[in-house]
């Protein structure tokens, strides 16, 4: 399955936010202010093998 | 047996700045792990940092996986600008690209980018990493464990 890998537009819209992308990282399939609340919304939708991120508020620039 | 993985960047929104007015997106090293405990399993985006001396994933991944997060081995750290942060280990799997791995990991309540790291100790030892940027490819070749 390929996977889609600018999320530019599908993170967006969130800020400050745990996110749930589908198997191929298509589609946001959950949203909570913690992993479990995105990861049960991910689980009703039936969305079996999610991708959990966190959105930060603000994307900044990391000099790790 | 030698694993051979071909991974991409991946590309997240950025906000323009006074250095960089023009700039709209941030290409990353960041990779979907999974993290297992026994039967848990959860699977978030992680960041391939050569920087940092070990593997840390926020405090709330572990608990997905029944860990009890503040039960393990405490770690004082420095995250950036020097903020020191406390993170708990434990040993858990990891899977990248369909292949399991024994990994020591710090689990952290306090942790401030959105991103699992993937450090020096827990992924660098195990894999030799190649970065080509002008790509957007990862390639990772396992080391030998014996």
């Amino acid at each position: 399955m390929a996977e889609k890998t600018d999320l530019r537009e599908l993170l967006k819209p969130y800020s400050d936010e745990w996110v749930a992308l589908s198997e191929d990282s298509s589609k946001v399939v959950g949203v909570g202010d913690t992993p479990k609340k995105a990861l049960e919304q991910a689980s009703s939708r039936s969305e079996k093998n999610p991708i959990l991120t966190r959105v930060p508020e603000h994307y900044g620039t990391y000099i790790l | 047996m030698t694993i051979h993985l071909k991974l991409d960047y991946r590309k997240f929104p950025a906000e323009p700045c006074e250095a960089f007015p023009r700039r709209r997106s941030a290409s990353r090293p960041v990779v979907p792990v999974s993290l297992i405990n026994k039967n848990k399993k959860v699977r978030h985006l992680s960041l391939i940092d050569s920087g940092a001396d070990l593997c840390i994933f926020h405090g709330g991944l572990g608990e997905q996986i029944d860990l009890k997060v503040k039960s393990g081995k405490k770690l004082t750290f420095f995250g950036i600008g020097g903020i020191q942060q406390t993170a708990y280990f434990h040993d858990i799997e990891m899977e990248i690209g369909g292949w399991k791995i024994p990994c020591y990991a710090g689990f952290s309540y306090d942790l401030d980018i959105p991103y699992g790291v993937l450090g020096q100790v827990g992924f660098f030892n195990l894999f030799r990493v190649q970065f080509n940027y002008g790509k957007q490819r990862i390639e990772l070749w396992s080391k030998d464990r014996n």
